[in-house]
């Protein structure tokens, strides 16, 4: 089961990492890259344990191909992807 | 009189032995090594501490003459120590070595000190306006809060991405600052981000002894043991945005927050728990059995497996609890994965486990807890108490 539920907005952009990252509950981070969130993945997972959170998220925002810039959706509500 | 008590201390020489294990892969555990231990590590260099606290993955120890070392993950600038980089060993913050510093907290990625005379200093991570300058930079020294200036702060809470802070003085006691969106700010209305402190609201004619803050959640201690607690909601709570009371026959006299649960100590030693609902399962959560819960109010735990037993201090990592009992014994339990329950294995209890150190029995026994490590400082009993 997933430790919890994410918005997108309230993830961090890693740029070493290049991917999204939340505090995970041992101390290293969840993370899910562009890639990932472009084909639809919702599973962000810890590289240190065995937890993974949810990442809801609209998929159209990262399809598009100039998808780098103003990731945050202003006032859209965010879906959850199945 | 401070003079005296330095004095006395050095003198005294009580022995004092700093424990610790769990998640180790960014030098938090002051080992000097980059690794996990699942059983409790004798730390041989530290010197005498007054208070430790410890956050994501750095710790702010506390010397009795008031000034700070901090070791552990610096990525974000959270050590002090003007460098974006981990320390495997403690190292004092000299920035602050013309401060007498008396209270600290250690946030996620974040870090708060407040010095005798009511100034309260921060660094680390800002992205979120936690550090209370104005503005969502990260500062690697630490750097004062003007916004208290004509105040006299007592103490510092550091949560996730919030702050929450203490004054000396009654009436708008306690302020907020930084990621707002579960209600952790406790200013009613649910703001994403604020980076200069807002008042508290529905605390004002309570007097606060202490307030804690960790993961999205926020609370404060009354002088008359009354628990308020507001931000993410516990179990299958709703958020509150402004503090609530927690409803109990129990007067309180410390809590300890997680991600998810809290710790609360009762005036007669025993622990009850609020929400807690993954605790000790995080490995099997398909076990998920949620409680159903009809009632707004928050839905108080008592704590099984302890038959009678006085417990004296509490700490709660983010996933984990740790307790200590009068006799200087440490139990702990909740999610194991890395070590953090010091018991030798990864896997998760349910119910409180003794931890074991070998030796000495005779010592009182100081619990801290960081997202997934323990520290335990235990001292000889033998002599007076300062």
């Amino acid at each position: 089961m997933s430790y919890d539920d994410v918005e997108i907005e309230d993830m961090e952009w890693n740029e070493e990492l290049k991917a999204f990252t939340y505090p995970c509950p041992c101390g290293d981070l969840f993370q899910i890259t562009k890639e990932d969130l472009k084909i639809g993945e919702e599973i962000a997972r810890c590289p240190s344990c065995s937890l993974y959170i949810t990442v809801i998220y609209n998929m159209e925002d990262f399809t598009n191909q100039k998808s780098k810039t103003n990731i945050e959706p202003a006032k859209q509500q965010p879906v959850a992807v199945a | 009189m401070e003079a005296n008590e330095r004095v006395k201390d050095t003198e005294e020489e009580k022995e004092e032995q700093v424990w610790s294990w769990g998640a180790g892969t960014e030098g938090q555990l002051g080992t000097g090594k980059l690794q996990d231990e699942h059983l409790p590590q004798l730390l041989p260099i530290l010197p005498s501490l007054s208070l430790l606290s410890c956050g994501g993955a750095h710790v702010i120890a506390l010397t009795p003459d008031k000034k700070v070392l901090t070791w552990g993950r610096g990525t974000s600038g959270q050590l002090g120590h003007g460098n974006l980089v981990n320390s495997l060993e403690p190292k004092i913050i000299d920035a602050l070595n013309e401060f007498n510093i008396t209270h600290v907290s250690a946030g996620w990625n974040h870090s708060g000190f407040v010095s005798e005379c009511g100034q309260l200093f921060t660094c680390g991570d800002g992205q979120f306006g936690q550090l209370g300058h104005g503005d969502y930079k990260s500062q690697s020294y630490p750097v004062k809060v003007s916004f208290f200036s004509s105040k006299h702060v007592d103490q510092i809470a550091c949560g996730m991405r919030h702050s929450l802070v203490l004054l000396k003085d009654y009436g708008d006691q306690i302020y907020g600052f930084g990621y707002g969106k579960r209600g952790q700010l406790g200013i009613s209305n649910k703001v994403k981000s604020i980076n200069l402190p807002q008042s508290v609201t529905g605390l004002k004619e309570i007097n606060i002894n202490s307030i804690i803050a960790n993961g999205d959640h926020s609370a404060a201690l009354s002088e008359n043991g009354d628990l308020y607690t507001w931000g993410r909601g516990f179990g299958s709570k709703a958020d509150v945005s402004s503090p609530n009371l927690v409803i109990s026959p129990f007067s309180f006299t410390q809590a300890a927050l997680g991600w998810n649960h809290a710790l609360i100590l009762t005036d007669e030693g025993e622990i009850v728990m609020l929400g807690g609902r993954h605790h000790g399962v995080l490995n099997s959560l398909q076990k998920d059995n949620s409680v159903k819960q009809d009632s707004n109010e928050a839905h108080v735990e008592k704590i099984h497996g302890l038959d009678g037993i006085k417990v004296v201090g509490i700490a709660s990592g983010s996933e984990h609890s740790v307790l200590t009992t009068e006799n200087g014994v440490v139990m702990t339990w909740g999610w194991g994965e890395h070590g953090q329950l010091g018991l030798g294995k990864t896997c998760d209890e349910i119910s409180p486990q003794v931890v074991t150190f070998g030796q000495h029995q005779d010592m009182t026994s100081k619990v801290y807890c960081g997202s997934g490590f323990t520290f335990v400082v235990r001292t000889l009993n033998h002599g007076m108490e300062l």
